[in-house]
């Protein structure tokens, strides 16, 4: 009976490298096409494209959005939201005006700061984001998920536009003149609300140190 | 200044933790995503015209084309009935004046004087 079993097992294994090898040998048609062009192949009826480029943007626009909003739902529906409206816009896609990827970023900030406007009148208290690296103990998390909170808080009481660039600076790492297409603004504008709205975060931020587990000396 | 440095340090802690969350869409968002992407259906191609007198008109090149046609021909019936003078002459010049020819002589024809006269 033992050696019955083991034998489907050897099959398996070579079935598995077998089927490596030709994934190997055919690579994915999909992996080096640009964003563009998988959409485009969509809007010509290639469900295929669809779900390639799926796989390569939702983590993405997920991360922002739950980055934002610091709830792991809300962050959902905007990140679903957010690719409907990229599936809708395809056939109206004006070819080399506009990176994918740009556009994605404008949405989903639109999106999460109506989020955030909502939010003013009450503070949402059901989270939240999980931490990456690591196993961190309970408290560590509490404390991380506590900071990510309060940080989307303080993203909701600034101004917008203050909001969306402070985000797409400091929260998704992008340079000011990415952010200057992805708004629509000049650099100089990038710089101006970044530095005001990082300053305005800071002061809300202050007086919540001791909450989030910053000492004053 | 040195509550501010303690605060932008604070900031860029949090930002830098802010950036190492990692969002790996689940199932249920992938599917939801996907469930969306119903490919833009193609322009809806109208069937061809099925009766002849339609497929005719259509062969002949519609009604512009047809209108001309039927214009030409009350002109060319038209002309044959009543022709211009500038045509009759232009005719009677290319084809000659009318003639007629009898092959027969008048006279002759039913003359049966001389049979009975032998």
């Amino acid at each position: 009976m033992a050696g019955g079993r083991r034998a489907p097992a050897i099959c398996q294994e070579y079935k598995i490298s077998v089927a490596q090898e030709l994934m190997n040998a055919m690579p994915d048609p999909f992996a080096r096409a640009p964003d563009e062009a998988l959409l485009i192949a969509f809007a010509n009826g290639d469900a295929e494209a669809a779900r390639a480029l799926t796989v390569r943007l939702l983590p993405r626009v997920l991360a922002q959005a739950t980055r934002m909003l610091a709830n792991t739902a809300e962050a959902e529906d905007v990140a679903q939201e957010s690719m409907i409206r990229l599936w809708k816009q395809a056939t109206e896609w004006r070819q080399g005006e506009a990176l994918v990827s740009t556009w994605l970023y404008r949405v989903t900030a639109n999106l999460c700061t109506d989020i955030l406007r909502k939010r003013r009148g009450g503070v949402s208290l059901d989270q939240i984001a999980e931490p990456t690296d690591g196993t961190p103990s309970v408290a560590d998390q509490m404390q991380t998920n506590t900071r990510m909170q309060a940080l989307s808080d303080a993203l909701a009481a600034l101004p917008e536009r203050q909001a969306q660039a402070v985000a797409l600076r400091h929260l998704e790492g992008l340079s000011n003149p990415e952010i200057a297409q992805i708004m629509d603004i000049s650099v100089r504008s990038v710089e101006s609300l970044t530095a005001r709205g990082k300053r305005a975060l800071a002061d809300i931020m202050a007086g919540r140190k001791a909450e989030l587990g910053y000492d004053d000396d | 200044m040195m509550m501010t440095d303690h605060n932008d340090d604070m900031l860029e802690d949090i930002f830098a933790q802010a950036r190492a969350v990692a969002s790996t869409p689940s199932d249920d968002l992938m599917a939801r995503v996907l469930a969306g992407a119903v490919p833009p259906t193609p322009p809806v191609i109208s069937a061809p015209p099925t009766s002849v007198g339609k497929r005719l008109l259509d062969m002949l090149g519609g009604w512009p084309a047809v209108s001309g046609l039927v214009t030409a021909t009350f002109a060319g019936v038209w002309i044959g009935v009543a022709p211009p003078a500038s045509i009759q002459d232009y005719t009677a010049a290319y084809f000659g004046d009318e003639v007629s020819v009898s092959i027969f002589n008048d006279d002759a024809v039913f003359a049966t004087g001389d049979l009975t006269d032998g």
